[in-house]
């Protein structure tokens, strides 16, 4: 093989995987559908071109552009990496609204078609159409590998494959690590990641940014190295290639990445060139027939088999003190709690561990076993939300107290909310409140605004007037994600577990202040988070036993029953320790026993302090656990108290007849 | 002050191009659910089919009806064959965006594979040439302006007083509420699909004529320009895709006598992403 042909492959098989890995951490990790790709990598091109050649004027000012400051080696890769980063920020505006994905993917996909053609037609900026050449390629004066033929290139090559490497330990290091489940579970479902209190537009424009500055420095090291760059290399369509080799080497998986790169791009590039060349053929037909075959494989692949050929891998997340346990031990710990979870277990016992009183949300769920990591002590989770500095905190003081309903502070209140679609007031001038230790209903015949109301308490649906009021504050204008970080978490009444997460990190996701959850933690690395990570998948562990579903721990939340995942989704709000609770029919399409059972413990979780409004059609299951009970009929509050009372009343029986 | 004028005059020809492409395109993404982006690429077939016909010593008038019947044809076959199944698996609105590339480059490339990639253009006269204070308009101009109205006519009509107008409004404001209705929401987004088709050819061939000379790749930016009427509209809304495609005609080609031509889709382009940005459901899309 000859040597030149072998450096191109590498070196461009490392540049398409570099670009690859950029777009697999916004696309495949983090649901971010950047159909502007290409543009980062342009534009890291464009600024290690202008940074490293002499200014325009040399070489007879055949070419016009803007910069041109030579400067050494390593500044204008810094400047490619800089540049792609830098130009995906405005895009965030895009994703900044609640747009819908596809509309979002089309504007980005309408700013690379229309930023290609500014550059093409406009001349002084980049050279126009021409595109810029003679790009000096970095330390080739200093002639420091010349002692050998090739060497240089060798060494070129050896230097991008390195840096390839270096990003694909980048991202992966980010995507293992807490924040990347982040990352994934607002892929499968943001408006849950959202309540759940992810900073949606901060991940987003993190990955955007991340993925543009990997690509900027791909386009940076491939400029530096074929010396030229035109905007005939970055059309639209190139965005289109790397998505290919993304799905087709597997969304999610950055060995996927990496192998689609090496089978799309190039792969395609190689294959074409021994199709013998002959005269007869039209000289655009190759090319041609090469999109033809990647739109193609796009179709095919999304519908054959659209995770890819390496599929994005399971994390199946041990406990950390199952090293300590033979694995046997642990499958009869399992299967035990199975068993005892559909035959006979005393309802009675159903918090036998906790201990109301003694401090707090964060040792509530937590077995007393000794030897295993502790959970974090409370003030250390609830003192990093912002919820720590208002009134009415202190976990623990009055945790034992909700014995009596109706008697504790008030924790939630709306206070004349209003919500309007398009003239009609589904929610119309609701005021109640709900105080703190009662496990408060919600009813009403369908219609009646209940789902429409929690959506406004918990902030997923901003009020057209009136005002939420949360442990005193008025939290009307915060987002979701800042209402859940004060502890006021809420349940969607379809399913919204994350599918592609398992269950044992469906629950982990929802833990707040985990050190790792952010950038800098996740780029820390392990050791920063590992304690964290622990106690959190300790505490996952307890819950998963509780509620006997053990078994599944490593299952994907996307393959259990209707009723599992209402379980899964309880027990994933649960694992954000609120304060306050909103159920939207928890029950709904769960086996009857199984609800009674989600009953009891959550009137367990009352008693020890926390606050629960829950909308809820069966009546019996309100009959027996809540208290008191809201009832709504056509957007409005029509009567409050406890079940007997209520049905002693005429209009509410009239609603729920009419209804 | 001329130029102004004249301009006006190739803004209300774009317009009525765009006319005829936007409210195709914001019919079947409202009522079918599918952001369909090979919407341009099937123009761009129906552009070359004309052309085969054409170049064979047929009227281009005749290629514009083979084009239209193919691109019917093609369309249902699409919907049929590619985005139903995936649309009844669950995929995910986005999922579609990305197969509805794919069919982009299968469409646009499949065409280059075969005319080559060399520009064409079709063999026609461009009438006698008109001139009205100041508009300087040729007959085929003016043809293609009557056709775009009388297609904006017909739309009315079928949308507001014919029983498959009213299914498809239906069907596009709640498809699930539609079947329980009585309406078979499978037929009026198949008949949707064979409507808009149909557009679509007629769209292309006239964005040909239009054009003079056209090759496989240049609906590419002329899909901006459909989107962006589009959006500006709110997607869905045919009354608002007629709006925005003759404000974006306009606007294009007016700001093209200020600035330099090459940068007249700039326009376009700013109108979208701030419609995206600040009220993506358009200007009579009803606020969310």
């Amino acid at each position: 093989m000859n040597a030149y042909y072998a450096i191109n492959l590498l070196i461009y098989a490392a540049v398409d995987a570099m670009a690859c890995l950029g777009l697999n951490q916004q696309f495949g990790v983090s649901g971010v559908t950047n159909f502007g790709f290409i543009i980062f990598q342009a534009a890291g091109g464009y600024a290690a071109a202008i940074l490293a050649l002499p200014p325009d004027t040399a070489n007879g000012g055949f070419q016009s552009y803007l910069g041109g400051w030579q400067l050494p080696f390593p500044l204008p890769w810094l400047g490619a990496a800089a540049a792609g980063g830098l130009v995906a920020l405005p895009f965030a505006f895009l994703f900044g609204r609640r747009l819908r994905g596809d509309f979002a993917a089309v504007g980005l996909l309408v700013t690379a078609v229309l930023l290609n053609l500014l550059v093409t037609n406009y001349r002084p900026f980049l050279n126009g159409d021409a595109g810029l050449s003679l790009i000096p390629t970095p330390l080739r004066g200093n002639n420091m590998f010349s002692v050998e033929p090739l060497s240089y290139e060798w060494g070129y090559t050896v230097g991008t494959i390195a840096l390839c490497a270096l990003a694909y330990l980048f991202v992966r290091r980010i995507t293992e690590s807490p924040y990347g489940r982040s990352l994934r579970a607002m892929r499968d479902n943001d408006a849950v990641a959202d309540s759940l209190g992810k900073n949606l537009l901060s991940m987003r424009t993190a990955m955007l940014v991340t993925g543009g500055a990997i690509a900027g420095l791909s386009g940076g090291i491939l400029v530096s190295y074929i010396t030229t760059w035109s905007p005939a290399a970055w059309g639209y369509a190139e965005t289109v290639v790397l998505f290919a080799a993304v799905i087709i080497g597997g969304a999610g998986n950055h060995v996927g990445a990496i192998l689609g790169a090496i089978l799309v791009p190039v792969g395609f590039e190689e294959v074409t060139r021994y199709i013998p060349s002959s005269n007869n053929l039209p000289p655009n037909l190759i090319p041609s027939l090469e999109w033809v075959a990647i739109g193609v494989l796009i179709i095919v692949f999304l519908w054959a088999r659209p995770q890819g050929i390496l599929p994005e891998r399971k994390r199946v997340i041990r406990p950390p003190f199952a090293s300590l346990e033979d694995t046997a031990a642990g499958k009869g710990v399992a299967d035990r709690a199975a068993a005892g979870w559909r035959s006979s277990r005393p309802a009675t016992s159903v918090v036998p561990e906790a201990r109301p009183g003694d401090g707090a949300g964060a040792s509530r769920y937590a077995r007393s076993s000794p030897g295993r990591p502790a959970p974090p002590p409370p003030g250390s989770v609830a003192g990093s939300t912002p919820g720590a500095t208002l009134r009415d905190v202190a976990p623990g003081t009055t945790m034992a107290g909700g014995s009596g309903a109706g008697t504790g502070s008030v924790v939630l209140e709306a206070v004349g909310l209003t919500r309007e679609f398009g003239g009609v007031r589904a929610v119309d001038s609701v005021s109640f409140v709900v105080r703190k230790g009662t496990l408060t209903g919600l009813i009403g015949p369908n219609g009646a605004g209940k789902s429409t109301l929690l959506a406004m308490l918990a902030g997923t649906l901003p009020a057209t007037s009136g005002k939420v009021l949360y442990l005193g504050n008025d939290v009307t204008a915060l987002p979701a994600f800042r209402r859940a970080r004060m502890g006021l978490v809420r349940t969607f009444q379809l399913a919204s577990e994350f599918k592609r997460l398992t269950v044992t990190e469906n629950l982990v996701s929802s833990v707040q202040g985990n050190r790792g959850d952010s950038f800098r933690g996740a780029l820390a690395g392990r050791w920063y988070w590992r304690s964290d990570e622990d106690a959190a998948v300790t505490r996952a562990e307890a819950l998963l036993e509780r509620f006997g579903l053990a078994e599944y721990a490593n299952t994907y939340a996307g393959e259990l029953s209707g009723g599992q995942r209402r379980l899964v989704e309880i027990m994933r709000a649960l694992m954000a320790q609120p304060r306050m609770l909103l159920l939207d029919e928890p029950m709904a399409g769960v086996h009857p026993r199984l609800a009674r059972r989600i009953g009891n413990e959550l009137i367990a979780l009352c008693a020890e302090g926390m606050t629960i409004l829950m909308v809820e059609h069966e009546l019996a299951i309100m009959d027996e656990f809540a208290d008191p009970v809201v009832v709504m009929a056509e957007g409005r509050v029509l009567a409050e108290g406890t079940m007997e009372q209520l049905r002693g009343r005429q209009e509410v029986v009239e609603a729920y007849l009419v209804g | 002050m001329s130029v102004f004028v004249a301009s006006i005059g190739f803004g209300l020809v774009t317009a009525a191009v765009l006319a005829i492409a936007a409210v195709g395109f914001t019919l079947q993404f409202g009522v079918t659910d599918v952001l369909n982006l090979a919407f341009g690429a099937i123009m761009i077939l129906g552009a070359f089919l004309a052309y085969l016909v054409n170049s064979h010593g047929v009227s281009v008038w005749l290629g514009l009806l083979l084009a239209i019947a193919v691109c019917s044809v093609v369309s249902v076959l699409i919907n049929s064959v590619v985005y139903t199944p995936f649309q009844r698996r669950g995929a995910s609105p986005i999922t579609l965006v990305i197969v509805s590339l794919g069919m982009t480059l299968i469409i646009e490339f499949g065409v280059e594979a075969v005319a080559g990639g060399i520009p064409v253009s079709y063999t026609m006269g461009s009438g006698p040439t008109y001139q009205a204070g100041g508009l300087i308009l040729t007959g085929v101009q003016l043809i293609i302006m009557a056709i775009a109205v009388v297609t904006m006519v017909g739309v009315h009509v079928l949308l507001r007083y014919t029983k498959l107008g009213k299914a498809m409004r239906a069907t596009a404001a709640n498809r699930n509420l539609a079947r329980n209705c009585g309406i078979r929401t499978g037929r009026v987004i198949t008949t949707t699909w064979a409507l808009t088709g149909a557009l679509c050819g007629l769209a292309g061939t006239v964005f040909a004529i239009d054009a003079g000379s056209f090759d496989a790749t240049s609906t590419d930016v002329f899909l901006v320009l459909i989107l962006a009427a589009v959006f500006l509209g709110g997607p869905g809304q045919p009354y608002g895709a007629m709006l925005g495609a003759l404000v974006i005609g306009l606007a294009t080609e007016v700001s093209a006598a200020f600035i330099p031509a090459d940068y007249k889709y700039v326009t376009a382009f700013v109108v979208l992403l701030i419609m995206l940005g600040v009220r993506p459901a358009g200007l009579l899309g009803e606020r969310q």
